[in-house]
């Protein structure tokens, strides 16, 4: 990771003037405030488009992309340097296989962020799909787990495959609230957060389109169908949500092992122990005691002992 | 110069010829000897016809016995491969002495290993290609049998699952194949072995080359003198496949339905090789073709990639090929012929079935009884099958595609090669009516009268918001179901009906599953309720629909498939079309930023729900077509409003003409199903009757008769009481005796090695004594134990009582029996006391069943036995013994109950009860034997038993008869029949014993058992000795053979000592040897 810091923001130069200006602009804003780092987390369900996101961020093939396969299980750290500003997205695997939450994934990417802190979670699926799932919320609820409910405080859902018309002849605009409107319904469940946890306080929706197929305005920048260039629009949103007043999640320790098992319920063991012998082993002693004596021995017993005259 | 030698040796031998054909006859097990006299008869046939067409054709005179010469050598090997491929080595060296006796010029036959090339086609894997390289002497001639069976315009060699559930096709295609120039033609099936078109054109002009083509393809069997052996191969290993009657006529019969056409394989293990039987059009093209044959490989597979289309629509699965270059003698141009003819072997065709489904045997039975009421038959099923292609080609019709769409042509050809399969034997299979019936379709709907009978039931499943109810939509064209994209657009299973084009559809919508695993339970009752729903209707095929853009990746439709699986078995996806939705979203970048083509990225979407789809169904083998589905609506259309995929395909009718076509497929096997069963009438029984021989050899199992508790021993002692006289005197013997006194071990080993010997003698003659009085005495008290008891039943009850009392009872305190030995494990706790249990009082005995061939660290447990003997009124006992067994997969219950009666001095009746798994069906067993114990040395029983399987009852009738010479001899000889549904099937059975003369001491057994068993005329006889000799003191040679008249056989010889242990070092021997395999292949490796 060390090596990796170092690493230029090269990629950068690659956007269309316009945007690498728009970029430079809210990289002074991070100037302003004294902000040296930025470390975003991005998390979603396979095959979503998490890779191709960061790819597109970052403007150079830093994620592998495989649409067939999944890439594994490792979560892929990405840091990029720009006069002195850096910038931290930490790809994760898909969350799902088989139909369940991996609990190993989320393991791993756990433990691959401990002592880190994670400033902007991305939280990412498709706009395409028009239904939700219970795996979805298996999903935020297994992020909730795992990070605690504050995470979804600095947060934003990431809408990818965004160029697309809805079916039916829906309006777009239309299609999208109510998509992300039903997302934010799920992570709201899933992560159960209460009303007043949300209170004055709204995940913020990025639209997201990584095909190169993207449509572009005349200063080449790529652009939604409803005009606006996504990659500054997506930038200012996690500049918004960094500085958004609430804390930033620190992955530490305890958060990352859990309470220690070990020590729950330690009190309880001399309890146990009074318990145990006070009204179990007493009376099976008892009971014992009086069998023995209650015991009538067998007639060839007796008779081998030499019993057997004297008894009858 | 070769040539004129092996003239002359030819005619010379040809009765050697003959004899080494009888020997492969000979050699040919049971099952494929007939086949083998009918491929015998027609090769000496052949060989007879053609003498005088090659004196004729004296340019080909030199080639021609090589040609028939090879023949009967390719004759052996298809008999003999439908064997099975580990004959094949074998064979390969017997064919290779034949070679050599009618040669001499064979010196090496060498088999290269037969790869195996897997092809997958539509439903099934089912093809490969044998890959043979035999290099005789000095000419290397080799032959590459690429097979592929996939063709664009004419896909032809793919199998439908309707057609042949589970049977394995091996097809094999050796001569030339021109590939035509239509450019549909994915890959043509191409195995040009070089040698056998040189043979072929070797002094034949072009003319006569065409002549041949034409003859081949137009199905003129009068002339075929200018054939090589490479078409003889062909023309053979046709007939050789089982019973064809005129091989010619069927391998162009194969070709006829399309003009072009692979070499079909059809039924289990017939090969079939259609040599040169492919319009070749020009002999130039065989020039080339031979000219590419060096590099085959890549060829097809490049074709392959040209093809996607049809990948796509019909699942193909690429071809390997593999071509051996370096045996491949140097390409030249065909025509050009050779300064001297030189002598090289024709081709020959190794095809090795492989044998994936069951094998079955109606085919060849089947051919037997070809009688004229069968073509009567026949035609009418000709007439019926010509109607359902005239019904298909209106479909395909009114669906607006062409005969020559792949779907169609497939479909065409399947009817085809059914009718044929059908007809092989007695009534001819005129030329193809495709004309006929393409004629009759469009005037049919010229006239659009006569108005269409079909219709199609269409079941949609899929995930939840993949488009069901909106594919459905698109299918009729019309608003049938509300959708919408956020809410649960179907909750309940719905029924719509419509019509496509005047076809009459009807589709069953259900409500979207849910891909997670705490769903499943949701889906299940989905799913039930979906199946109470298809219950009266049950649909023709079934829409499986998943989106084309999305990637379900980590096996995320898993639970779903799963379950579906669970709740309509693994059948439902034989008649399964996956069909991709939003197919007209654009592919994924790829890895280098541009987007990856459409066409590979459905390929490899088709692929992986194929592939989650197999593993599902646990099947392998499937294989279910991909259709493509586009329902938004700002999909681009084409003039005719049709929706357009990006590919340029209209995807409704494609949908529907697939969905039809298995429709069509499966009336078509039923029709053939249908016929399957008329000839003879018992085809119709045995499919459903019991196994006859299985039960008759169970009824003629000589069991021992339930016993009081008292008699247990009875049996034995009316053994012995033989010669219980002479017994008195060794009585005595061992009384009179010198005093004996056992040496210690100290003392043994101060003897020498004399008296050592003398020691060892004396005390085992002791010991032989002291045993022997031990017996008799045993048997004594016994004998005395059943006088006294027989005395207290007459004597007043107070004293039974005290009798009772002195009785050896059962242990009244229940201890532990001995510990079960376990196989040996790699665990390293002894996991015996796992498996102890006692044994108690109680009268019921219950016993774990061990299953000792589990897993390692499995609990070995399969199941539970449990017994008990009643005694009813004191005098008849029951005895009960019954186990349940289950193991992962299935459970079984095996329940016996009997009980005897004696009445009457010397006889008694036994009366018995079982009931069994068989299959999946409870058979139910009554039987019941009467014994007559009147003489001593003679013991008669007759029984009867009734067995009740599934819905058939079958009776059965034996005859026992035991005899004991003297104690030393003794034989059991059984006979019976067992009938059901006018099926009868007759055994018997046979078993001598020999034995020592003091036989638990003497260790000397000798056993002679013999069985046999005739159903339908299949005699089967089966043997088996066995002898135990005691050799020395400690040693024992145990002999065991058994052998049946299949040509199975076993032979064991164990030896088993006490004394010699160096002997164990033995077994190190074959451990050695695999070392030592496993040394040199790696140092290869290593080596690397």
């Amino acid at each position: 990771a060390a090596l990796q810091t170092l690493r230029e923001w090269i990629g950068i130069q690659q956007f269309p003037p316009a945007t690498q200006s728009k970029l430079l602009e809210i990289l002074g804003k991070y100037k302003e405030e004294d902000v040296s780092s930025l470390t975003v987390l991005v998390m979603g369900k396979g095959g979503v488009g998490k890779s191709s996101t960061v790819n597109s961020v970052i403007g150079e093939k830093a994620a592998a992309v495989s649409t067939f396969q999944s890439e594994g299980l490792r979560p892929t750290l990405v840091s990029r340097t720009r006069s002195g500003f850096t910038l931290n997205i930490i790809d994760t695997p898909g969350l799902i296989e088989g139909g369940y939450v991996n609990d190993q994934a989320i393991n791993i990417i756990k433990r691959f962020l401990l002592n880190m802190t994670i400033d902007v979670l991305l939280y990412v699926d498709r706009l395409d799909v028009y239904r939700v799932d219970d795996l979805d919320r298996q999903v935020v609820g297994a992020i909730t787990d795992a990070f605690g409910k504050e995470i979804w405080k600095k947060s934003a859902l990431v809408l990818t495959h965004a160029q697309f018309s809805p079916p039916d002849g829906l309006n777009y605009n239309h299609f999208v609230s109510k998509r992300s409107n039903a997302l934010l319904k799920v992570i709201q469940t899933g992560a159960q957060l209460k009303k007043q946890d949300l209170q004055g306080f709204s995940i913020p929706v990025i639209l997201v389109e990584n095909s190169g197929r993207c449509h572009k305005n005349e200063s080449d920048e790529k652009i939604l169908p409803c005009g606006t260039s996504w990659i500054p629009n997506l930038f200012n949103k996690i500049t918004e949500i960094s500085f958004n007043g609430n804390k930033a999640i620190h992955v530490d320790k305890k958060l990352v092992e859990g309470p220690n098992p070990n020590e729950r319920g330690k009190k309880l063991i001399p309890l146990m122990f009074a318990f145990q012998y006070l009204l179990v082993m007493k009376p099976l002693v008892r009971a014992i005691k009086s069998d023995v004596s209650r015991e009538s021995k067998p007639a060839w017993e007796l008779r081998d002992s030499g019993l057997a005259s004297r008894r009858s | 110069g070769d040539g004129a030698e092996i003239v002359t040796r030819l005619y010379g031998d040809e009765k050697k010829l003959a004899e080494d054909g009888r020997i492969s006859e000979l050699v040919g097990s049971d099952e494929v000897k007939d086949n083998e006299e009918e491929v015998f008869e027609e090769a000496i046939g052949s060989q007879e016809g053609l003498k005088p067409e090659s004196l004729k054709t004296d340019v080909l005179q030199e080639d021609f016995p090589l040609a028939s010469n090879d023949e009967v050598c390719d004759l052996e090997e298809t008999s003999r491969n439908e064997r099975g491929v580990e004959n094949l080595k074998v064979n390969y060296s017997e064919i290779g002495e034949s070679h050599g006796e009618v040669n001499e010029q064979c010196i090496t036959t060498k088999e290269a290993d037969s790869d195996l090339v897997t092809l997958k086609m539509n439903d099934y894997d089912h093809g490969e290609v044998a890959d043979a390289d035999i290099s005789y002497g000095k000419m290397a001639s080799s032959l590459d049998v690429v097979e592929n069976s996939e063709k664009a315009t004419s896909n032809l060699a793919t199998e439908d699952v309707n057609l042949e559930n589970g049977n394995t096709h091996s097809s094999s295609e050796n001569g030339v194949v021109s590939p035509d120039e239509n450019k549909e033609l994915v890959a043509e099936v191409i195995s040009v072995s070089a040698c056998s078109v040189e043979t072929g054109s070797n002094g034949i002009d072009d003319e006569k080359w065409e002549e041949e083509i034409d003859v081949s393809a137009g199905m003129v069997t009068e002339q075929r003198n200018g054939k090589t052996g490479a078409e003889f191969n062909s023309v053979k290993i046709v007939s050789g496949d089982k019973s064809l009657n005129d091989s010619i006529e069927v391998a162009a019969g194969t070709l006829s339905p399309l003009e072009k056409s692979s070499s079909e394989e059809k039924g289990e293990t017939e090969s079939q090789n259609s040599n040169g039987g492919h319009d070749i059009q020009s002999n130039k093209e065989i020039v080339k073709q031979q000219d590419s044959s060096v590099n085959i490989g890549p060829e097809i597979k490049e074709s392959q990639h040209m093809e996607r289309e049809s990948e796509v629509l019909s699942s193909v699965s690429p071809t390997e090929s593999r071509s051996d270059t370096a045996a491949l003698p140097p390409a030249r141009p065909a025509g050009l012929g050779r300064a001297a003819p030189l002598l090289e072997p024709a081709p020959r065709v190794t095809q090795q079935p492989r044998v994936n489904g069951n094998v079955s045997h109606n085919q060849p039975q089947q051919a037997e009884d070809s009688t004229t009421a069968e073509t009567d038959e026949h035609d009418e099923t000709r007439e019926k099958l010509q109607f359902i292609r005239v019904k298909f080609l209106r479909l395909s019709h009114r669906l607006g595609q062409t005969p020559h769409n792949v779907v169609v042509a497939q479909v065409l050809y399947r009817l085809g090669l059914a009718e044929q399969l059908r007809g092989r034997n007695g009534s001819r299979v005129g030329a193809f009516s495709f004309d006929r019936a393409s004629a009759m379709a469009e005037q049919l709907e010229a006239a659009a009268q006569d108005p269409l009978d079909f219709s199609c039931t269409i079941m949609v499943l899929g995930k939840s918001g993949v488009g069901k109810s909106a594919t459905i939509n698109s299918i009729f064209d019309e608003l049938k179901i509300s959708t919408d994209a956020f809410q649960v657009g179907t909750k309940k299973v719905q029924d719509i009906e419509g019509f496509v084009q005047g076809i009459k559809v009807r589709v069953i919508d259900t409500p979207g599953l849910l891909p997670s695993w705490s769903d499943q339970h949701k889906n299940e009752k989905i799913l039930k309720s979906v199946r109470a729903f298809i219950k009266k209707s049950p649909p023709d095929i079934v829409l499986y629909l998943d989106r084309l853009d999305m990637q379900s990746r980590d096996s995320g439709d898993m639970p779903l498939l799963r379950t579906i699986t669970d709740v309509f078995g693994p059948s439902i996806w034989f008649n399964a079309i996956v069909g991709l939705t939003h197919a007209a979203s654009a592919p994924p970048d790829g890895p280098n930023g541009t987007a990856s083509s459409y066409d590979m990225f459905v390929t490899q979407r088709s692929h992986v729900i194929q592939q989650a789809i197999r593993q599902a169904a646990g099947d392998m083998r499937l294989m279910n077509p991909v259709s493509l589905v586009e329902n938004h609506s700002a999909c681009r259309t084409n003039r005719a409003g049709q929706r357009v995929l990006p590919n340029g395909q209209v995807w409704k009718p494609h949908l529907l003409l697939l969905s039809f076509a298995s429709k069509i497929l499966a009336e078509a096997n039923a029709l053939l199903k249908l016929q399957d069963n008329i000839p003879g009438g018992q085809f119709a029984t045995r499919s459903k009757a019991p196994p006859l021989p299985l039960l008759l050899s169970s009824l003629l199992q000589s069991r021992p008769q339930a016993k009081l508790p008292e008699q247990q021993y009875d049996d034995e002692d009316d053994e012995d009481d033989l010669d219980e006289s002479s017994d008195s005197e060794e009585e005595s013997e061992y009384d009179e005796l010198p005093p004996f006194k056992r040496l210690t071990k100290a003392e043994m080993t101060k003897l020498s090695k004399s008296q050592k010997k003398e020691y060892l003698d004396e005390m085992e003659y002791r010991e032989k004594l002291f045993m022997k009085r031990q017996m008799k005495e045993e048997r004594k008290r016994r004998k005395l134990l059943k006088k006294f008891a027989a005395e207290i039943k007459d004597m007043p009850n107070g004293y039974s009582e005290n009798v009772e009392e002195e009785r050896s009872e059962p242990a009244s305190v229940p201890v532990p029996m001995p510990d079960l030995s376990l196989p040996a494990s790699f665990d390293s706790d002894n996991p015996t006391h796992r498996y102890r249990y006692l044994d108690t009082s109680n009268q019921w005995l219950v016993r774990p069943v061990l299953e000792t061939h589990g897993w390692d660290h499995d609990i070995g447990y399969e199941g539970v036995n449990a017994e008990r003997l009643f005694v009813v009124k004191d005098k008849i006992p029951v005895s009960f013994s019954g186990q349940v067994t289950k193991d992962k997969k299935d459970a079984h219950v095996q329940l016996e109950l009997a009980s005897s009666v004696k009445h009457g001095e010397g006889r008694s009746t036994s009366l018995g009860f079982d009931m069994q798994n068989a299959g999946k069906e409870l058979a139910y067993t009554i039987r019941s034997e009467t014994r007559f114990n009147k003489f001593r040395k003679n013991k008669a029983a007759a029984g009867l038993s009734v067995t009740l399987l599934g819905d058939s009852v079958s009776a059965g009738l034996k005859v026992e008869d035991k005899l004991i010479a003297n104690k030393r001899f003794r034989m059991v000889m059984s006979g019976g029949a067992m009938t059901s549904r006018g099926d009868v099937a007759y055994g018997g059975t046979l078993e001598a014993q020999f034995r020592d003369k003091d036989y638990p001491l003497g260790r000397f057994l000798s056993t002679l058992g013999l069985s046999v068993m005739d159903w339908h005329g299949d005699l089967a006889i089966g043997g088996n000795i066995q002898s135990q000799v005691p050799i020395g003191r400690s040693s024992n040679l145990i002999a065991r053979a058994n052998l049946n008249n299949r040509g199975a056989g076993q032979v064991s010889i164990r030896v088993n000592s006490s004394e010699q242990l160096q002997l164990a070092v033995v077994a190190l021997v074959p451990l050695f040897k695999k070392l030592l395999t496993y040394y040199s292949p790696e140092q290869m490796q290593y080596g690397h």
